[in-house]
């Protein structure tokens, strides 16, 4: 019979996937703090705005285990590049995982994380070693039930000088069950090392979806993420950049297109904690219909970060009169040689911008779309993977088409 | 009337339950070229925007006949498609979208039959920037977006030469235009201008007509064509201005306050 969610499950789930005792032990630790935390509250910075007090978690199935490393070369598992997925990691490689595992984003952060670490089920470790260059991306597919949950894991560790990138895919078919996604990233970046990492979420539509990704960059490195929102029907992103070490750089980019009564809402941090770090972080979404987003993000700048350069964006365009798209920019500043940039606009799609295009020739639905393309173009322009740009652009020409309440495209 | 592109009889426009245009008429065939005159607020750019189809203009009366067809229940992109171009007296900024990438929509969109690759428009469309002397970089550029007026102008005419309409309408084309760039337009427009296409140029000042000489001269006051004639009525205007033309017409107070309200704000 299909378990719940509870602590009899988190042991079947164990036993199933052999792990060793430790794991054992720190599952169950963390299903303890889940049934200790309260829900996060609206009231707070990190939430506001997205109240999940009243959040129900006793209707999904628990955890199936699940396999989803993709495979390393030869070449590249001669040269100790390690892609593995927790179970495996866990016989072979015990140390790199207990070195890793949970360092960046403890399990007590919140009830999501408490859960997260309970039933992790999807566990993928990175490890490149100093000095090793990889430029072909890796993909990874999370599949996900109607009914169901999953807790994928997505570690990445990237010694000095080395290269990588990563595609986490969170993709499913709609069905009419909720399920529920509670998902983890820890990317750790070397002395000069080169990270980039993008997360799309193109779950079916009755997904809950709640991510916390962390970046940690050390001296001179270079943290790439892209956290791109398209499915499901609630998703929270809480996306993490910690500059530790001088000279390391930080580029965060978001893109979201909400329709019919999606709700997105993404938490941003830019931590600078040592002198000489710069960030740039550029958030842009769209919204139809009656759906709604919100962003807030956080500019930290620690006493003694002298030399910062942080920059913050987040761009709205909304296209019904009925979509709601908050954004709340803020800043923490202790030091005082330090330069921080931030904006925030929420615009409405221009009937003038429309009629002129239309004054050509072109249909309204068409006309729709380049504004909204044009809207995208610099997110679009600044993704490293050009297979993924003209993917996005097409899943956005789609989210325009899409709707009820436009004409159909001639 | 093999050669009649427009007929407008008897037109009532109402914007934001205020009635602008009061009963206009007004007959364009191919090859002429139309001088449509008047102040500030008689409702000449109305009229450019209710042949277009802009939402907001209600039509309380009359009718617009284009080709044969009644026009006025089409949307913007089907009047377009009809044929139907407007040089906007203030262009639209469209950020993030190239001029090329807009026109080669705007161009499959207008001529279904004869669809352009990337490649071959981009040929197209340099054939259109050589005739009209435009800098290539400009198409290249987001659509309007940091262009100075004058660009801003040229990129219009660019877009009527690649669309290539049948009824083009300029709305104050001469607007914000230094001399230099007067001419520039006024050139590429007279290139444009062949015996296949009907234009109407809008406008409050008559010295575009020195460059874009019209075969028709109208003059437009409170919502009504008060007078047309030939070249010999903007010379007229030239030297009277509008007050003197009200006065000659023995237009009510009411108009002429109208009138000599708009004067004020020139």
């Amino acid at each position: 019979m299909t378990q719940t969610l509870t602590s009899d499950a988190v042991e079947t789930l164990s036993a199933d996937l052999g792990e060793p005792g430790w794991l054992a032990e720190r599952r169950l630790q963390a299903f303890d703090l889940f049934e200790k935390l309260e829900l996060p509250d609206p009231k707070g910075e990190e939430w506001r705005y997205t109240d999940v007090r009243r959040f129900d978690f006793s209707g999904f199935d628990a955890p199936v285990p699940t396999q989803s490393a993709p495979e390393v070369t030869a070449d590249l598992a001669d040269k100790g590049v390690i892609i593995a997925d927790y179970q495996t990691a866990a016989n072979d490689h015990p140390d790199l995982l207990k070195e890793h595992f949970f360092t960046d984003v403890p399990t007590d952060e919140h009830k999501f994380t408490a859960l997260h670490g309970a039933f992790l089920s999807d566990g993928i470790i990175v490890y490149v070693p100093g000095g090793i260059e990889i430029a072909v991306p890796y993909e990874v597919f999370r599949d996900l039930a109607g009914g169901g949950s999953t807790f994928p894991h997505t570690t990445i560790v990237v010694g000095d000088n080395a290269k990588v990138t990563f595609v986490d895919r969170f993709r499913s078919e709609s069905h009419e069950r909720p399920s529920l996604c509670a998902s983890v990233v820890e990317v750790t970046a070397g002395r000069g090392a080169t990270v980039n990492y993008i997360s799309l979420q193109e779950w079916g539509r009755n997904v809950h979806h709640f991510q916390t990704q962390r970046f940690t960059g050390h001296r001179d490195s270079t943290v790439r993420s892209l956290a791109v929102q398209l499915g499901s029907k609630f998703a929270r992103a809480q996306v993490e950049s910690v500059l530790t070490g001088e000279g390391s750089f930080s580029e965060m980019l978001g893109l979201y297109f909400a329709d019919s009564d999606q709700h997105f809402a993404q938490r941003t941090l830019q931590s600078h904690a040592v002198p000489n770090t710069t960030s740039d972080l550029l958030y842009k979404g769209a919204l139809k219909e009656v759906s709604r987003s919100e962003y807030s993000g956080l500019i930290k700048v620690a006493k003694g970060a002298q030399g910062t350069d942080a920059y913050q964006a987040n761009r709205n365009i909304v296209l019904s009169e009925k979509a709601v798209a908050r954004s709340i920019p803020q800043l923490e500043i202790e030091a005082n040689e330090v330069r921080c940039t931030h904006g925030a606009t929420v615009s409405p799609v221009e009937e003038e911008h429309i009629f002129y295009l239309m004054s050509r020739g072109i249909d309204r639905v068409t006309a729709q779309k380049l504004v909204v393309f044009g809207f995208f173009g610099d997110v679009l322009d600044r993704i490293r993977v050009p297979e993924l740009r003209e993917e996005l652009a097409r899943a956005i020409a789609k989210k325009v088409e899409g709707g009820q309440s436009l004409e159909v495209a001639s | 009337m093999a050669d009649q592109l427009l007929h407008i009889e008897d037109l009532h426009v109402t914007v934001e339950g205020r009635e602008i245009l009061k009963g206009v008429d007004l007959t364009v065939d191919k090859g002429q070229i139309h001088a449509i005159m008047g102040p500030n607020g008689s409702g000449k750019s109305t009229l450019a925007y209710v042949l277009t189809g802009r939402p907001g203009y209600e039509v309380t009366g009359g009718k617009v006949i284009y080709r044969g067809t009644d026009i006025l229940r089409l949307a913007p992109d089907e009047r377009a498609k009809e044929g139907i171009f407007l040089a906007f007296q203030y262009p639209t900024e469209v950020p993030g979208v190239s001029v090329v990438n807009f026109l080669r929509t705007a161009y499959n969109a207008v001529h279904p039959e004869n669809q352009k690759s990337a490649m071959q428009f981009r040929m197209y469309l340099q054939e259109k920037i050589d005739l009209l002397e435009i800098p290539s970089e400009l198409v290249d550029r987001y659509v309007n977006q940091g262009f100075s007026g004058g660009e801003k102008k040229r990129n219009e005419i660019l877009q009527m030469a690649v669309l290539q309409p049948e009824l083009a309408i300029m709305d104050e084309t001469d607007s914000g235009l230094d001399i230099d760039a007067l001419k520039h337009v006024s050139a590429g427009v007279n290139k444009l201008a062949t015996d296949e296409v009907g234009i109407v140029l809008i406008t409050h000042y008559q010295r575009l007509l020195n460059y874009i000489r019209p075969t028709e001269v109208h003059v437009l006051i409170a919502g009504k064509v008060a007078k047309s004639g030939g070249f010999e009525l903007a010379e007229q205007l030239e030297a009277e201005g509008y007050a003197g033309i009200a006065k000659e017409l023995g237009l009510s107070e009411e108009e002429l306050a109208e009138v000599e309200g708009s004067e004020v704000s020139v």
